[in-house]
């Protein structure tokens, strides 16, 4: 089944020295084995809050997850990163934002994504790396 | 021993073994089977007319010694659905069956005199022509027991269900798999109907004490199988427990959904609330919370990829095999239901009844749009595969598929290309399989474009992906690798790995060549696939086709699609490309 959970966070210490006590509320459904870090099995859907001005990578660090073990990543039906890559980490988030991340087993074969909304942030990336992979890991043997 | 043709004339109940022609004899598959058709049938016949010919073609490597993943079967005919060409493969025993019985190919031609439904059982001595009484008007899962009861030497059992049986346009043939159960389908095209036109209910192979496959050149086979293999244990996606393996194809609902190109309630939006629930990440929760059924599961003998799932009811006893992406979307996103264990059964009856999950889903969510019923109506959803069983006169329209359906009931908004439905990716927001869609020998079909890596397809410096003006040249080229891994036998999904590991490109080309005594490298994948392309696109053409048929539906370019509110935009000078080589220009 579906797990949500409502998670607050208001004391981690990166976050006390920023300026205003806004914290805007992002939707993140988590998919595979990394449904764990929202407390589900394959599965996890939650409300995070951070503060204002925080980007992917303090997300990522607030529900514990390794970037390694993060395959794509959506923001809002726009992909913004891919296995292997990391073009989201610095990417902002806002009040509203829903995030979609799912785990590194995930498959997308290119001709099922060939034309899809990208990030600028990732579509540069994939240009230095070749658009029509399925992972950008460097040994997807591993 | 060299492959035979085993040909078989349902006119006067005889059968013959041929030799293969030269001009075949580099053929497998769908090579074979196009080829075949476009040799001996009219491209302008009536497809459920005496001058149709069904086609059963086991690939390269089919029933060679641990070629791993190497079990479909392909079918071929003309199509009722289409009026093109059609090739659709199937999992399942039968394609590894065949080839051990020494055989290339089956042609199933002419049609009983006498109007009789048999049941031809195949074995090293010959074709038995049996009458098909006992199993006439039956649902597959009943044919397949009976019949393995009756033969019990485990055969393959090759069967239309009763929608096959009265010629309806969106007949599949089932295949049994290796617990004798009826999912795996050549489902697209409605090749049931051709069968049952042949007045043939079912096909039991037994291969027992067959000759066997002949292998020209066995270190080159033992080469390319082990770095094929190696490619395909290894990789993330193909791997044991990876992607496939553990949620299935249905991996792709949550991550099509999230990207705003999943079609839902008949191609009305790009995202499906619901989407979570049906996904195969569900059905992993399902077979574990409810203890009963598997994911990873094969549906042919050797696979090693598992990428099927046996989905259990509340009770923990079997409801299905299996919960595919394209079945699970059709019937629940596209339809707006969002409720697995109704997936599941609707499935169940599409098995049963012997129909294209793909094509039944989107009919019924044409009939949710033309007002016969609500979307999200499971149970009136369910209901409608009671009245196909019924044959009633509803029914009968719902058999025929969603362009029948639509006109029907007054619908316009119709996703279909050549006759035949999209499958579960929105083309206005993933532009390139519209390419494929629209361009296809076979109308809108998802396994049609297979990526490949472009430096190995030899575009890597010409195109780029991020723009329309290369999507014909690499559509072009992933539909031509897809022709090629479609002769093979080996399963579309070892596309994955040999992407991102050319050892394993290589290994696929090394091992076809090892079996066939071929002089073939990855280098001639594409010119090969080009050939088959050719031949069907040349049948097409003779059937009447023309490049405006290669055109995505009317309402894609005026409609937006939510959430990214974008429409059709590739160019029809674009479409027109991609066959321009086949038409001279």
């Amino acid at each position: 089944m579906i797990c949500v959970l409502n998670v607050t966070v208001r004391s981690a210490d990166y976050f006390i020295n920023l300026p205003n006590s806004f914290m805007p509320t992002i939707n993140i459904t988590l998919y595979g084995d990394i449904a764990s870090h929202g407390g589900g099995k394959y599965i996890a859907s939650l409300d995070l809050e951070l503060p204002e001005g925080a980007i992917m990578d303090d997300l990522l660090q607030t529900i514990g997850l390794d970037p390694e073990d993060r395959g794509y990543l959506f923001i809002n039906a726009i992909l913004h990163d891919m296995p292997g890559l990391y073009a989201s980490q610095e990417t902002r988030l806002k009040e509203g934002d829903h995030v979609g991340i799912f785990s590194i087993r995930h498959m997308w074969p290119y001709q099922y994504r060939d034309g899809i909304r990208m990030s600028n942030a990732l579509k540069e990336a994939m240009k230095e790396r070749g658009e029509m992979r399925n992972t950008y890991r460097e040994n997807p043997k591993n | 021993m060299a492959r035979k043709i085993l040909r078989i004339n349902m006119g006067d109940l005889s059968h013959a073994y041929e030799e293969v022609p030269e001009k075949w004899a580099k053929w497998a598959g769908r090579g074979l089977t196009s080829t075949i058709i476009a040799d001996e049938v009219d491209p302008t016949c009536h497809p459920l007319g005496p001058n149709n010919k069904l086609v059963i073609a086991p690939g390269w490597v089919s029933g060679t010694p641990a070629a791993p993943s190497s079990g479909r079967t392909s079918f071929g005919g003309k199509s009722p659905l289409t009026g093109t060409i059609k090739e659709a493969n199937s999992g399942g025993l039968s394609s590894q069956k065949i080839a051990k019985l020494g055989l290339a190919a089956i042609i199933i031609e002419g049609m009983p005199k006498d109007g009789a439904w048999y049941t031809l059982v195949v074995t090293k001595d010959g074709v038995a022509f049996e009458s098909a009484d006992d199993v006439l008007g039956k649902g597959m899962y009943e044919v397949d027991e009976i019949l393995w009861k009756k033969y019990p030497s485990k055969p393959a059992v090759i069967g239309i269900g009763p929608v096959g049986e009265e010629k309806l346009s969106n007949a599949g043939i089932s295949v049994n798999d290796p617990e004798n159960k009826p999912g795996r389908y050549a489902g697209r095209g409605g090749l049931g109907a051709v069968m049952g036109a042949r007045g043939v209910k079912a096909i039991v192979v037994d291969d027992t004490d067959g000759p066997g496959v002949e292998i020209a050149d066995m270190d080159l086979f033992k080469t390319g199988r082990k770095k094929l293999t190696d490619a395909i244990t290894s990789h993330d996606l193909t791997k044991p427990n990876g992607g496939l393996n553990s949620f299935g194809t249905n991996v792709l609902m949550n991550i099509i959904n999230e990207a705003g190109g999943l079609p839902t309630r008949n191609f009305s939006a790009g995202q499906f609330e619901g989407a979570a629930k049906i996904s195969g990440e569900m059905v992993a929760e399902m077979v574990e919370k409810r203890e009963a059924g598997m994911t990873g599961h094969g549906c042919h003998p050797g696979c090693i990829i598992k990428c099927s799932n046996i989905y259990p009811d509340a009770d923990g006893e079997e409801l299905v095999s299996c919960v595919e992406y394209e079945t699970a979307w059709a019937m629940g996103a596209n339809c707006g239901i969002d409720d697995l264990d109704y997936v599941a059964m609707m499935t169940r009856e599409c098995n049963d009844l012997g129909l294209d999950t793909i094509e039944a889903g989107n009919t019924v969510a044409i009939a949710m749009e033309g007002g016969l019923i609500e979307f999200g109506d499971k149970e009136a959803a369910l209901g409608l595969y009671d009245e196909i069983r019924q044959m009633s006169p509803l029914g009968r329209i719902l058999g025929q598929g969603v362009e029948a359906t639509a006109k029907a009931f007054g619908v316009h908004r119709i996703p279909t290309v050549k006759g035949q439905s999209m499958p579960a990716y929105e083309p206005r927001a993933i532009k390139g399989i519209g390419v494929t869609y629209a361009t296809s020998t076979m109308g809108a079909d998802h396994t049609a474009g297979y990526t490949i890596a472009p430096e190995i397809a030899g575009v890597g410096g010409k195109v780029d992906p991020l723009s329309n003006e290369g999507k014909a040249e690499l559509s072009l080229t992933f539909q031509a690798a897809t022709a090629f891994v479609d002769s093979t036998g080996y399963c579309l999904f070892i596309a994955f790995p040999i992407l991102d590991i050319p050892d394993g490109w290589a290994g696929m080309a090394e091992s076809v060549a090892g079996v066939m005594g071929m002089d073939i490298t990855g280098d001639d994948v594409i010119p090969m696939g080009k050939e088959i392309l050719k031949i069907e696109r040349d049948f097409n053409m003779k059937a009447g086709f023309t490049a405006q048929d290669d055109r995505p539906p009317e309402f894609m370019r005026y409609e937006k699609l939510p959430p990214h509110d974008e429409v059709w935009t590739v160019n029809d000078e674009v479409l027109d490309e991609v066959y321009a080589w086949v038409n001279g220009k």
